[in-house]
């Protein structure tokens, strides 16, 4: 297993041959795991909006678009090839259902759509999805193996 | 436009919110002794200007459970009010109302629920009556809607609605003293920049 390596909220961690990539409570954010398994080199990274838009914002990884191209541009930079690569993806969660038409916009969805967009734009292939709901997800990735791992309160397990 | 981000008020200006902190603190204290039917007292509350990080450990950890009630502003201003409840709020709830206690939060029925739901209502009402109060703003509130799920992603509720505006989160922290039990009062009251500089204008701090 390795050792742990913590990603926070608008964040990434890139690590090689071993050690686990974890990021905690994920709610309408997204985590995304990239791998190649060729280099055995993997990345975690928790985006909290869908794109980066006009924002002057030099925090990367805060948003869908240019969180993504950045992970995939340093684990090219690190040796990873775009077609080896796969990604996936957990969280987009609507922690609440407002009732009476006041909603909140649905980040958690834009953030799925958007992250998949992106994926499929940096023509890298998505291999696993846990999305939406209305519960927060804990996401971990072991690099020796790519195996993701979802923890959620009061169900299951899941592992892709 | 005066304050841009929330960490960008002066000390007047912090000092305005610390009011309605105490205001919001004393009202709640007050609605919450009716329905707890037992006498309850406050502390004098904080107010924090918190990174995401960092809100997340003035409350707990990220993967803590925790029960959360969402209510949204809108009229003259617009934001979030998020009120969270821990296990020791919660049975101090059930266990005066439904004379009941919980040890997992998998065990709350649909009924407590909305009984939590309602004391977070009662409380958020609380300080939005000293914001509207202080300032002289109406203010609507939604329905209140609850989680009870990971604090992490519940917090990312609130960062993300704002995540284009601020990187930061408002915290009023105080507790409530309810017969011998202290109980921690969390709430996030998050108006938006545009309305934060209103209620300013409005109170003649600007």
């Amino acid at each position: 297993m390795g050792k742990q390596i913590i990603v926070g909220i608008a964040d990434m961690k890139m690590a090689r041959q071993e050690g686990v990539l974890i990021t905690y409570a994920l709610g309408s954010c997204i985590g995304i795991a990239l791998y190649d398994p060729m280099i055995k080199l993997g990345t975690l990274v928790h985006i909290m909006l869908p794109e980066q838009g006009t924002m002057a914002d030099k925090n990367l990884y805060k948003y869908a678009d240019t969180g993504v191209r950045e992970t995939v541009r340093k684990m090219t930079a690190f040796g990873a090839v775009k077609n080896r690569m796969r990604a996936k993806i957990a969280g987009g969660a609507k922690m609440f259902e407002m009732k009476g038409g006041h909603d909140l916009g649905n980040i958690g969805e834009r953030n799925a759509l958007n992250v998949k967009k992106m994926l499929r734009e940096q023509g890298i292939r998505l291999v696993g999805e846990d999305t939406g709901a209305n519960y927060a997800r804990t996401m971990s990735m072991d690099v020796s193996t790519g195996k993701v791992t979802i923890k959620t309160f009061g169900r299951p397990e899941i592992t892709m | 436009m005066g304050i841009e981000k929330y960490e960008d008020m002066n000390a007047l200006e912090m000092d305005v919110i610390k009011e309605v902190g105490s205001i919001g603190t004393g009202n709640a204290a007050t609605a919450l002794s009716q329905v707890l039917t037992r006498p309850t007292k406050m502390s004098i509350p904080d107010v924090y200007i918190l990174g995401y990080n960092e809100a997340i450990e003035m409350i707990g950890t990220p993967e803590e459970i925790v029960a959360a009630v969402l209510m949204k502003m809108s009229g003259e201003i617009n934001g979030i009010m998020l009120f969270v409840l821990k296990m020791d709020f919660i049975n101090a709830v059930l266990s005066s109302v439904m004379s009941k206690k919980i040890d997992d939060y998998m065990e709350l029925t649909e009924l407590e629920k909305s009984a939590l739901e309602e004391v977070g209502n009662i409380i958020i009402s609380s300080y939005v009556n000293a914001l509207s109060g202080l300032t002289g703003v109406t203010i609507q509130l939604s329905i209140p809607s609850i989680a009870i799920n990971m604090l992490g992603g519940i917090l990312s509720v609130p960062m993300a609605e704002f995540g284009y505006e601020t990187d930061k989160l408002m915290m009023i922290n105080g507790k409530f003293i309810v017969d011998d039990t202290v109980l921690d009062s969390n709430l996030l009251m998050m108006p938006d920049i545009r309305s934060l500089n209103h209620l300013m204008h409005k109170l003649g701090v600007d």
